[in-house]
């Protein structure tokens, strides 16, 4: 084999290795949004081909299961965590990005390390204590423990973006008599917006996925959509297109926000470990 | 005002935050770890009782035991998974042009799925009767024709550290793209015009120059796999029997729904120790490049 060809048959053998793993990552998606189209006895079929329907979004939002409640549910959660964590992440990660504090290493590696503590642990003071203060099953509980899980993204995230944003600009305006809080206001928010819309499509999309806390403190009033997904467990088993429907209110607005953000998903998520 | 006293302000909400939605739970959790701790007992969340939780645990427990086990097992296989085949996809994709930019795009999705989601769908895929994996898996291997994934505990498990390799492997993908396009090209092509072959380039230069990056892949991947619960939850829910009940799940089934708080605090802090090693370790590489 002359050199040229076997260069083209690597070719070839990498476009097919890549095809496979579009494949293989796409699959299990795919096989949702047709099940969500399938009525209730083609779903317990392996068919490729068969009759759409959108009979299986209908009831999902119907009696007995309501979905939209807990559609609501999640985007106030998710929307309220997000608006709460993002302004104040966004003036400690202007302080951490611009200053020196006293114990500012300390302080962002306790930030960085809550990241790692696991859920579950978290949780059990924060059960005890919601059932005495009565915040068991709402969303403002809720919105209370997410911010855990939402805090420290979103205060590496933006301090990442504060620190690629020039200082000179800044000392300009300071020259010329701007206070600080002036400088913050006109300069650096509107400069550092679309890291801050960023960073609140970040938080928003785990606030929306997250699972244990809601499993714990709701039963009935705050459940969101995923805690949601247990409703479609019948007497006979999974209803497996009612599930999939659901799967796909959940997942698809989802989609088009990582899409958005797509090109700092990484940065995100390794808190600035990896550029 | 002056710098130096806004520079504290400008941190106070964010360090309250924090301090009360994870410093305090640590601590809380710390102490109700020895307590009697029952949920239906009111009074016994401050009655006392030294070590005696963790002893039960260490001593009296087989369950917790495999628990650890199973969490030990499952964290070194995705893990080891994970890494290895993310690290191969991102070699396969790093080159650019349409179809790997178009993967790379793509590979996004399963990452923005709840792993809630990601546990029902597999739940799904492996339904003995109209599962498409089980179809699958049980055309391309005869023996696997007939089985009931989810009842048998080896397999069970299987599915279980598929479902997760399968969410993860597109994330580490992505970071291992961001590494790789960080090594630098002329090294790679003085390699190859020394007629290096393209295994010796993988090793001696694309694999030293990637090491910092899969550090930071593995110890991230190695925390989330530590507390892996929702998928677990969604799929087996630690079934059957327990042969797939991770530590997370353990600690969740003690304290919600046998009430036992204070024994699963003490559990869910020993679960705390190998984090602090592991966040040690990623810190330092967060610090190392700032």
């Amino acid at each position: 084999m002359t050199g040229k060809q076997k260069k083209r048959l690597w070719g070839a053998l990498h476009t097919a290795l890549i095809l496979f793993a579009i494949f293989v990552m796409l699959v299990p998606i795919a096989w949702i949004f047709l099940a969500a189209f399938k009525s209730h006895v083609d779903v317990y079929q392996l068919k490729l081909f068969f009759t759409p329907t959108l009979e299986n979004f209908a009831t999902v939002f119907d009696d007995p299961y309501r979905l939209g409640e807990k559609l609501v549910n999640s985007t106030v959660v998710a929307l309220v965590t997000v608006l709460i964590a993002i302004p104040i992440a966004t003036l400690a990660a202007y302080s951490f990005s611009r200053f020196h504090l006293r114990g500012e290493t300390v302080m962002l590696v306790i930030i960085l390390a809550t990241q790692f503590v696991p859920a579950v642990v978290i949780i059990l003071p924060f059960f005890v204590m919601f059932r005495d203060v009565g915040l068991l099953d709402t969303r403002l509980g809720l919105i209370l423990v997410n911010l855990a899980i939402v805090m420290p993204f979103a205060i590496w995230m933006i301090k990442g973006f504060v620190d690629g944003i020039p200082m000179e600009t800044e000392e300009a305006a300071m020259v010329d008599g701007s206070s600080r809080v002036q400088v913050i206001r006109n300069i650096v928010l509107p400069m550092a917006a679309p890291g801050l819309l960023t960073a609140g499509i970040f938080c928003f999309i785990i606030a929306w996925n997250e699972f244990l806390f809601a499993l714990i403190l709701t039963n009935k009033d705050a459940v969101t959509l995923p805690i949601g997904l247990a409703l479609f467990k019948g007497e006979e088993g999974d209803l497996w297109n009612l599930l999939s429907a659901a799967g796909i209110i959940i997942m698809a607005p989802m989609f088009v926000l990582a899409l958005l953000i797509r090109k700092y998903f990484v940065q995100g998520m390794t808190m600035g470990a990896v550029r | 005002m002056r710098d130096n006293t806004l520079k504290y302000l400008l941190v106070l909400p964010a360090v309250v935050v924090v301090f009360a939605t994870a410093i305090w739970p640590l601590a809380e959790a710390f102490r109700l770890s020895f307590t009697v701790g029952r949920l239906n007992r009111p009074g016994s969340l401050d009655q006392y009782l030294g070590w005696e939780n963790y002893a039960w645990a260490f001593f009296e427990e087989p369950a917790f035991w495999n628990s650890v086990w199973v969490t030990a097992l499952y964290t070194v296989l995705t893990v080891a998974l994970t890494t290895i085949l993310a690290l191969g996809l991102a070699l396969l994709l790093a080159p650019g042009g349409r179809l790997r930019s178009g993967a790379q795009t793509l590979l996004i999705l399963p990452f923005a799925m709840s792993p809630a989601l990601i546990g029902v769908s597999f739940r799904f895929m492996f339904n003995p009767e109209f599962g498409l994996f089980d179809a699958f898996f049980g055309t391309v291997f005869p023996p696997l024709a007939n089985v009931s994934w989810l009842a048998d505990p080896t397999l069970a498990f299987a599915v279980v550290v598929m479902a997760d390799v399968w969410g993860w492997i597109p994330f580490l993908t992505l970071v291992l793209i961001g590494g790789l396009a960080s090594v630098p090209r002329d090294t790679i092509e003085a390699a190859q015009v020394d007629g290096a072959s393209g295994w010796r380039v993988f090793r001696d230069v694309t694999l030293p120059q990637l090491g910092p990056v899969l550090a930071v892949v593995v110890i991230l991947k190695s925390i989330f796999s530590l507390k892996t619960f929702d998928q677990v939850y969604m799929l087996t829910n630690g079934g059957p029997g327990t042969a797939t009940q991770t530590l997370s799940h353990y600690i969740y089934f003690n304290g919600m729904k046998y009430g036992q708080i204070g024994y699963s605090a003490s559990v869910a802090w020993l679960m705390v120790i190998p984090m602090i090693f592991l966040t040690y370790a990623y810190a330092k590489f967060v610090f190392r490049k700032g």
